[in-house]
């Protein structure tokens, strides 16, 4: 198990050095994205219109985080954790096209996931759920917002974040998924204690 | 009396505001004693870096007078009350309260309109805040207690309708273990575990699903059954639960499950209801007992 140090932007060469359990600590820009992001990203993707972001070697955060607007407009974070992440499960290719190379959240992701990761070359990283005190503590501010309308968890929220982290990789480039090995075993484990 | 009543308005609504924000600034206490002790005998290297996180950030919200965590989840309140105490007003208060601490960060806007996704901006909406009002006779007191369960947890609840012959109910319901097993394999990472677990069993389907939510999030989870055999299945199906490996945040380990708590009413003779109800670790809930007299009690 190592411990790595990234920084935004991500390169592909270094996502397929790490393995399953690896530590990392993350520097950089990171999007936030859940449901109505994804779902909002997809349409103008197939319209062909611009997107407000480069994700290009970027982080996607799956998470809302609860922030307050200072006097001059500007906002400020005040915490921010993961939300589970197999809800954004059906955009696992949209996400490796656009070039995100680092997707954090939690509870992990299904084969799509496991698949895309493989063939673009990003990792999934799981944060210590429920922990958004403490996980707000490595970021440094908060660049700007967009898709406000969309409700405050649902905007995209562009973070500055220094050694954000620990992140775990739960899923990496070599097809390889902590959870889907855990949940072979336990099954078996069911199955021997409790025949169907 | 008819002072004592009076005075109570402005007591129970100082003690609802203060609940509301004690809820989501800490978790119930009997839920960190479980954590800490879990950390104390994990095996796992991953697993003891997530439920040191997990202690370490609990400690930064309290110091810094922050949300334990970034979702608020969804909030539901248990009133009881007696003879002539009925609180009217409280269904207003926690509305009011609700609003003021989401305006003030400690709760991130988060409820919607269920098909349009609407966010109204202030934690409230149709049928939100959920009362759930009893009638307890003789009792002269009231007890409000709220709790702000995460929804991660919700995408791992099962529900089944059971039979006696699915229960396995020859075999020591061997039936029921197995589907609450294979939903806690089902629901791995997403309740944010370590968690809790709420088995509601009886009545028909509406029953039990509040059954399993009452049990998960007003029962402490260091507390015994009354019931010698709920007693007895509460703690199998947590050891066997903790057996499967799945682990702190679900990425391996040796404690994924903190409790179970089991919560029966009676049902109908063809069928046994059954919902599994998922809490995260991050049990933010608060409760008060307020007599008549105007004394005040933490229940929670």
């Amino acid at each position: 198990m190592a411990v790595y140090h990234l920084s935004t932007p991500l390169k592909e060469e270094d996502m397929r050095k790490l393995d399953v359990g690896d530590v990392v600590y993350l520097s950089g820009t990171i999007f936030t994205a859940r449901d109505m992001a994804h779902l909002k990203i997809q349409g103008l993707l197939d319209r062909g219109a611009p997107l407000p972001k480069d994700f290009n070697g970027s982080a996607v955060f799956h998470a809302g985080p609860v922030c307050l607007k200072n006097e001059d407009g500007s906002w400020r974070l005040n915490v921010i954790g993961p939300t589970t992440s197999i809800r954004m499960e059906p955009y696992a290719d949209m996400v490796g096209r656009l070039g995100v190379k680092a997707v954090l959240g939690k509870g992990g992701m299904a084969e799509d996931t496991v698949e895309a990761c493989q063939t673009y070359g990003y990792v999934y990283f799981q944060a210590a759920p429920g922990c958004a005190a403490k996980l707000a503590q490595g970021v440094e501010r908060i660049v700007d917002v967009n898709w406000f309308e969309m409700g405050m968890p649902e905007a995209v929220w562009h973070l500055e974040a220094k050694e954000f982290g620990p992140l775990v990789v739960g899923m990496d480039t070599k097809g390889r998924s902590i959870y889907a090995g855990l949940r072979k075993a336990a099954l078996e484990k069911i199955d021997a204690l409790y025949p169907a | 009396m008819v002072n004592g009543m009076k005075g109570n308005e402005e007591i129970i609504r100082t003690n609802i505001h203060k609940a509301v924000i004690r809820a989501v600034t800490e978790i119930s206490a009997d839920v960190k004693g479980l954590l800490e002790e879990a950390l104390a005998r994990e095996s796992n290297e991953t697993a003891k870096s997530m439920l040191t996180s997990m202690l370490e950030n609990l400690s930064i919200a309290k110091e810094g007078d922050k949300a334990v965590c970034q979702s608020p989840g969804y909030p539901t309140t248990w009133l009881t009350y007696g003879e002539g105490n009925f609180p009217g007003y409280v269904g207003e208060v926690v509305q009011e309260a609700l609003a003021e601490a989401t305006k003030k960060g400690y709760l991130r806007p988060s409820i919607v309109d269920p098909l349009t996704r609407h966010n109204p901006g202030n934690n409230t909406g149709k049928g939100v805040p959920n009362i759930e009002y009893k009638y307890v006779p003789g009792q002269d007191y009231v007890d409000f207690i709220i709790s702000f369960k995460g929804c991660g947890a919700e995408l791992g609840n099962a529900m089944k309708i059971f039979t006696t012959a699915t229960l396995k109910l020859d075999k020591d319901f061997e039936g029921l273990k197995r589907f609450v097993l294979e939903t806690a394999v089902n629901a791995g990472g997403k309740p944010c575990p370590p968690f809790g677990i709420g088995i509601g069993i009886g009545g028909q389907m509406d029953i039990a699903g509040k059954l399993s939510r009452e049990a998960i999030s007003t029962r402490k989870w260091n507390d015994t059954n009354p019931d010698p055999m709920l007693a007895r299945l509460e703690e199998e199906m947590r050891d066997n639960i903790n057996a499967l490996g799945l682990g702190a945040a679900g990425t391996g380990g040796d404690t994924v499950c903190l409790a179970v708590k089991i919560n029966t009413a009676a049902t109908h003779t063809a069928i046994a209801p059954v919902c599994v109800n998922f809490h995260c670790w991050v049990a933010r809930r608060a409760g008060v007992r307020i007599y008549d007299g105007g004394r005040v009690e933490q229940l929670l």
